[in-house]
Protein backbone atom coordinates (compact mmCIF):
# COMPACT_ATOMS: atom_id res chain seq x y z
CA UNK A 1 0.00 0.00 0.00
CA UNK A 2 1.64 3.41 -0.73
CA UNK A 3 0.85 6.75 0.30
CA UNK A 4 -2.11 7.96 -1.70
CA UNK A 5 -4.03 4.48 -0.07
CA UNK A 6 -3.38 5.46 3.28
CA UNK A 7 -4.49 9.18 2.60
CA UNK A 8 -7.68 7.62 0.65
CA UNK A 9 -8.49 5.55 3.27
CA UNK A 10 -8.42 8.22 5.94
CA UNK A 11 -10.05 10.44 4.62
CA UNK A 12 -13.06 8.12 3.35
CA UNK A 13 -12.74 7.07 7.15
CA UNK A 14 -13.26 10.96 8.32
CA UNK A 15 -16.47 10.83 5.50
CA UNK A 16 -17.96 7.70 7.35
CA UNK A 17 -17.74 9.58 10.95
CA UNK A 18 -18.69 12.37 9.57
CA UNK A 19 -21.74 11.10 7.93
CA UNK A 20 -22.28 8.28 10.76
CA UNK A 21 -22.06 10.69 13.26
CA UNK A 22 -24.59 13.39 11.64
CA UNK A 23 -27.19 10.71 11.23
CA UNK A 24 -26.62 9.28 14.52
CA UNK A 25 -27.94 12.94 15.81
CA UNK A 26 -30.49 13.20 13.44
CA UNK A 27 -32.19 10.08 14.24
CA UNK A 28 -32.17 11.21 17.97
CA UNK A 29 -33.13 14.68 17.18
CA UNK A 30 -35.71 13.45 15.18
CA UNK A 31 -37.27 11.07 18.05
CA UNK A 32 -36.85 13.61 20.49
CA UNK A 33 -39.18 15.72 18.46
CA UNK A 34 -41.66 12.89 18.87
CA UNK A 35 -41.44 13.03 22.93
CA UNK A 36 -43.27 14.96 25.49
CA UNK A 37 -41.20 14.09 28.76
CA UNK A 38 -38.61 16.60 29.28
CA UNK A 39 -36.40 13.75 31.08
CA UNK A 40 -37.33 11.58 28.17
CA UNK A 41 -36.09 14.88 25.86
CA UNK A 42 -32.77 15.38 27.75
CA UNK A 43 -31.64 12.59 27.46
CA UNK A 44 -32.14 11.91 23.48
CA UNK A 45 -30.20 15.38 22.93
CA UNK A 46 -27.58 14.25 25.56
CA UNK A 47 -26.98 11.60 23.50
CA UNK A 48 -26.19 13.46 20.54
CA UNK A 49 -22.78 14.71 22.31
CA UNK A 50 -21.49 10.65 21.34
CA UNK A 51 -22.50 11.64 17.63
CA UNK A 52 -20.63 15.37 17.62
CA UNK A 53 -17.65 13.57 18.73
CA UNK A 54 -17.65 11.15 15.63
CA UNK A 55 -18.48 14.41 13.60
CA UNK A 56 -15.65 16.61 14.96
CA UNK A 57 -12.94 13.27 14.18
CA UNK A 58 -14.79 13.03 10.38
CA UNK A 59 -14.39 17.33 10.42
CA UNK A 60 -10.78 17.29 10.71
CA UNK A 61 -9.82 13.79 8.99
CA UNK A 62 -11.99 14.76 5.81
CA UNK A 63 -10.27 17.96 5.57
CA UNK A 64 -7.10 17.12 6.70
CA UNK A 65 -6.48 14.07 4.22
CA UNK A 66 -8.72 16.06 2.10
CA UNK A 67 -6.49 18.84 0.60
CA UNK A 68 -3.69 16.33 1.09
CA UNK A 69 -4.88 13.92 -1.11
CA UNK A 70 -5.47 16.76 -3.98
CA UNK A 71 -1.91 17.37 -3.61
CA UNK A 72 -1.15 13.74 -3.39
CA UNK A 73 -3.05 12.51 -6.50
CA UNK A 74 -1.53 11.29 -9.51
CA UNK A 75 -5.05 11.85 -11.50
CA UNK A 76 -3.29 15.83 -11.69
CA UNK A 77 -6.18 17.18 -9.52
CA UNK A 78 -5.44 21.09 -7.82
CA UNK A 79 -6.38 23.19 -5.31
CA UNK A 80 -7.85 25.67 -7.83
CA UNK A 81 -10.80 23.17 -9.43
CA UNK A 82 -14.37 24.24 -9.23
CA UNK A 83 -15.04 20.56 -7.22
CA UNK A 84 -12.16 21.45 -4.95
CA UNK A 85 -13.62 24.90 -4.43
CA UNK A 86 -17.32 23.98 -3.98
CA UNK A 87 -16.55 21.14 -1.63
CA UNK A 88 -14.53 23.33 0.47
CA UNK A 89 -17.35 26.47 0.83
CA UNK A 90 -19.38 23.34 1.40
CA UNK A 91 -17.59 21.62 3.95
CA UNK A 92 -17.38 25.35 5.55
CA UNK A 93 -20.73 26.40 5.19
CA UNK A 94 -21.77 22.74 6.86
CA UNK A 95 -19.73 23.19 9.76
CA UNK A 96 -20.90 26.71 10.52
CA UNK A 97 -24.28 25.83 10.26
CA UNK A 98 -23.94 22.32 11.75
CA UNK A 99 -22.44 23.92 14.93
CA UNK A 100 -24.92 27.03 15.04
CA UNK A 101 -27.72 24.33 14.69
CA UNK A 102 -25.97 22.52 17.46
CA UNK A 103 -25.65 25.38 19.83
CA UNK A 104 -29.12 26.14 19.49
CA UNK A 105 -29.85 22.90 20.41
CA UNK A 106 -27.59 22.62 23.27
CA UNK A 107 -29.77 25.20 25.30
CA UNK A 108 -32.64 23.11 24.30
CA UNK A 109 -31.33 20.23 25.95
CA UNK A 110 -30.55 22.79 29.48
CA UNK A 111 -33.99 23.64 29.47
CA UNK A 112 -35.19 20.07 29.13
CA UNK A 113 -33.03 19.45 31.86
CA UNK A 114 -34.31 21.89 33.95
CA UNK A 115 -38.17 20.76 33.72
CA UNK A 116 -37.13 17.27 34.24
CA UNK A 117 -35.94 18.33 37.61
CA UNK A 118 -38.93 20.50 38.42
CA UNK A 119 -41.53 17.70 37.84
CA UNK A 120 -40.86 16.53 34.34
CA UNK A 121 -44.37 17.31 32.81
CA UNK A 122 -44.95 18.10 29.03
CA UNK A 123 -43.92 21.62 28.24
CA UNK A 124 -45.02 24.25 25.23
CA UNK A 125 -41.99 26.19 25.53
CA UNK A 126 -39.98 23.23 25.34
CA UNK A 127 -42.26 21.44 22.06
CA UNK A 128 -41.72 25.00 20.69
CA UNK A 129 -37.59 25.34 20.60
CA UNK A 130 -37.99 21.76 19.56
CA UNK A 131 -39.66 22.84 16.44
CA UNK A 132 -37.57 26.00 16.26
CA UNK A 133 -37.40 26.27 12.29
CA UNK A 134 -34.19 28.21 12.35
CA UNK A 135 -32.45 25.37 14.36
CA UNK A 136 -34.14 22.89 11.94
CA UNK A 137 -33.19 24.66 9.16
CA UNK A 138 -29.33 25.10 9.95
CA UNK A 139 -29.51 21.43 11.05
CA UNK A 140 -31.16 20.16 7.95
CA UNK A 141 -28.95 22.24 5.60
CA UNK A 142 -26.03 21.26 7.39
CA UNK A 143 -27.05 17.36 5.93
CA UNK A 144 -27.71 18.53 2.93
CA UNK A 145 -24.59 20.26 2.07
CA UNK A 146 -22.74 17.11 3.09
CA UNK A 147 -24.73 15.00 0.47
CA UNK A 148 -23.94 17.75 -2.02
CA UNK A 149 -19.82 17.27 -0.90
CA UNK A 150 -20.63 13.36 -1.50
CA UNK A 151 -21.92 14.13 -5.22
CA UNK A 152 -19.17 16.25 -5.78
CA UNK A 153 -16.21 13.57 -4.78
CA UNK A 154 -17.89 10.92 -6.53
CA UNK A 155 -18.79 12.83 -9.58
CA UNK A 156 -15.71 15.81 -9.60
CA UNK A 157 -17.38 17.52 -12.26
CA UNK A 158 -14.34 19.41 -14.23
CA UNK A 159 -11.82 17.20 -13.05
CA UNK B 1 -6.81 -3.02 -11.83
CA UNK B 2 -9.19 -2.35 -8.87
CA UNK B 3 -13.17 -1.20 -9.41
CA UNK B 4 -12.75 2.13 -7.72
CA UNK B 5 -10.51 3.20 -10.47
CA UNK B 6 -12.45 2.24 -12.85
CA UNK B 7 -15.61 3.75 -11.28
CA UNK B 8 -14.37 7.18 -10.62
CA UNK B 9 -16.85 10.15 -12.27
CA UNK B 10 -17.64 7.46 -14.94
CA UNK B 11 -19.28 5.59 -12.81
CA UNK B 12 -21.13 8.12 -11.31
CA UNK B 13 -24.58 7.11 -10.38
CA UNK B 14 -23.50 3.16 -8.97
CA UNK B 15 -21.04 4.33 -6.72
CA UNK B 16 -22.81 6.97 -5.40
CA UNK B 17 -25.72 4.43 -4.34
CA UNK B 18 -22.99 2.06 -3.08
CA UNK B 19 -21.09 4.97 -1.08
CA UNK B 20 -24.27 7.19 0.42
CA UNK B 21 -25.73 3.35 1.42
CA UNK B 22 -22.62 2.45 3.37
CA UNK B 23 -22.10 5.49 5.04
CA UNK B 24 -25.78 5.78 5.91
CA UNK B 25 -25.61 2.06 6.91
CA UNK B 26 -22.61 3.00 9.17
CA UNK B 27 -24.63 5.92 10.58
CA UNK B 28 -27.88 4.00 11.30
CA UNK B 29 -25.36 1.39 13.39
CA UNK B 30 -23.98 4.07 15.01
CA UNK B 31 -27.14 5.09 16.00
CA UNK B 32 -28.29 1.60 17.51
CA UNK B 33 -24.71 1.05 18.92
CA UNK B 34 -25.16 3.95 20.96
CA UNK B 35 -28.52 3.99 22.24
CA UNK B 36 -28.19 0.05 23.36
CA UNK B 37 -25.67 0.74 25.35
CA UNK B 38 -27.23 3.68 26.72
CA UNK B 39 -30.85 1.22 26.91
CA UNK B 40 -28.34 -0.92 29.48
CA UNK B 41 -26.76 1.60 31.03
CA UNK B 42 -29.82 4.25 31.94
CA UNK B 43 -32.44 1.40 33.50
CA UNK B 44 -35.20 4.12 33.83
CA UNK B 45 -35.44 5.18 30.16
CA UNK B 46 -34.39 1.67 28.79
CA UNK B 47 -37.98 0.43 27.44
CA UNK B 48 -37.64 3.92 25.58
CA UNK B 49 -34.22 3.60 24.18
CA UNK B 50 -34.71 -0.39 22.98
CA UNK B 51 -38.09 0.96 21.49
CA UNK B 52 -35.84 3.49 19.67
CA UNK B 53 -33.09 1.25 18.74
CA UNK B 54 -35.86 -1.34 17.07
CA UNK B 55 -37.10 2.04 15.21
CA UNK B 56 -33.75 2.92 14.08
CA UNK B 57 -33.33 -0.91 12.77
CA UNK B 58 -36.62 -0.94 10.46
CA UNK B 59 -36.34 2.19 9.59
CA UNK B 60 -32.33 2.82 9.07
CA UNK B 61 -30.54 0.06 9.04
CA UNK B 62 -32.55 -2.30 6.94
CA UNK B 63 -33.02 0.41 4.08
CA UNK B 64 -29.49 1.72 4.00
CA UNK B 65 -28.15 -2.04 3.84
CA UNK B 66 -30.33 -2.72 0.80
CA UNK B 67 -29.06 0.68 -0.91
CA UNK B 68 -25.20 -0.08 0.24
CA UNK B 69 -25.54 -3.83 -1.33
CA UNK B 70 -27.60 -3.04 -4.56
CA UNK B 71 -25.37 -0.06 -4.91
CA UNK B 72 -22.68 -2.36 -5.12
CA UNK B 73 -23.91 -4.71 -7.28
CA UNK B 74 -24.71 -2.13 -9.60
CA UNK B 75 -21.38 -0.87 -9.68
CA UNK B 76 -20.18 -4.94 -10.61
CA UNK B 77 -22.60 -5.00 -13.75
CA UNK B 78 -21.21 -1.40 -14.87
CA UNK B 79 -17.89 -3.06 -14.73
CA UNK B 80 -18.84 -5.96 -15.94
CA UNK B 81 -17.84 -8.22 -13.50
CA UNK B 82 -19.75 -10.77 -11.30
CA UNK B 83 -19.21 -12.25 -7.29
CA UNK B 84 -16.71 -14.77 -8.31
CA UNK B 85 -14.22 -12.38 -10.34
CA UNK B 86 -13.72 -9.95 -8.28
CA UNK B 87 -9.92 -8.76 -6.85
CA UNK B 88 -9.44 -9.59 -2.77
CA UNK B 89 -10.82 -6.26 -1.33
CA UNK B 90 -13.80 -6.33 -3.16
CA UNK B 91 -14.51 -10.05 -1.68
CA UNK B 92 -13.89 -8.68 1.77
CA UNK B 93 -17.10 -6.09 1.07
CA UNK B 94 -18.95 -8.32 -0.10
CA UNK B 95 -18.33 -11.30 3.07
CA UNK B 96 -18.92 -8.52 5.27
CA UNK B 97 -22.46 -7.14 3.46
CA UNK B 98 -23.34 -10.63 2.85
CA UNK B 99 -22.41 -12.08 6.19
CA UNK B 100 -23.85 -8.54 6.89
CA UNK B 101 -27.45 -9.96 6.59
CA UNK B 102 -27.52 -12.65 8.74
CA UNK B 103 -26.08 -10.19 11.50
CA UNK B 104 -28.86 -7.92 10.77
CA UNK B 105 -31.24 -10.53 10.92
CA UNK B 106 -30.30 -11.36 14.75
CA UNK B 107 -29.67 -8.04 15.49
CA UNK B 108 -33.60 -7.48 14.32
CA UNK B 109 -34.53 -10.17 16.46
CA UNK B 110 -32.76 -8.87 19.41
CA UNK B 111 -33.99 -5.88 19.18
CA UNK B 112 -37.84 -7.44 18.47
CA UNK B 113 -37.21 -9.42 22.13
CA UNK B 114 -35.30 -6.65 23.52
CA UNK B 115 -38.94 -4.33 23.69
CA UNK B 116 -39.81 -6.96 26.12
CA UNK B 117 -36.82 -8.56 27.90
CA UNK B 118 -34.43 -5.56 29.52
CA UNK B 119 -31.26 -8.58 29.47
CA UNK B 120 -31.03 -8.86 25.90
CA UNK B 121 -30.07 -5.09 24.97
CA UNK B 122 -26.57 -5.76 26.52
CA UNK B 123 -26.48 -8.63 23.12
CA UNK B 124 -27.79 -6.60 20.91
CA UNK B 125 -25.29 -3.39 21.67
CA UNK B 126 -22.85 -5.88 21.99
CA UNK B 127 -23.22 -7.38 18.40
CA UNK B 128 -24.31 -3.85 16.88
CA UNK B 129 -20.47 -2.87 17.89
CA UNK B 130 -19.02 -5.75 16.33
CA UNK B 131 -20.50 -5.26 13.37
CA UNK B 132 -19.66 -1.63 13.26
CA UNK B 133 -16.20 -2.85 13.47
CA UNK B 134 -16.79 -4.94 10.91
CA UNK B 135 -18.17 -2.06 8.55
CA UNK B 136 -14.67 -0.17 9.81
CA UNK B 137 -12.75 -3.40 7.80
CA UNK B 138 -14.53 -3.34 4.81
CA UNK B 139 -14.03 0.43 4.83
CA UNK B 140 -10.56 -0.23 5.42
CA UNK B 141 -10.45 -2.45 2.29
CA UNK B 142 -13.05 -0.73 -0.01
CA UNK B 143 -10.66 2.50 0.10
CA UNK B 144 -7.04 1.17 1.13
CA UNK B 145 -7.28 -1.56 -1.71
CA UNK B 146 -4.57 -3.39 -0.07
CA UNK B 147 -3.18 -5.90 -2.27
Amino acid sequence: MGKYEWLLFLHVTGAFLLIGGSVTAAALNLSALRRERPSEIALLLGLTRVAVLAIYAGVLLTIVFGLWLVSASPFGYGYGDAWVIATLVLWVYSNAAGGMGGKREDETRKLAERLAVEGDAPSAPLNARLRDPVTLALEYSSGLAIVVILVLMIWKPGA
Amino acid sequence: MTVASLCGPTCGAPLFVHVLGATLLFGALFAITTVGFASVRIVEHGPMLRRLAFTIMLAGVWPSYILMRVGAQWVLAHEGLDNDSVPGWVGVGLLVSDVGIVVLLVLTLLAWLGLRRQRVGVWFAGLAAVYLVALGVAVFAMSAKPG
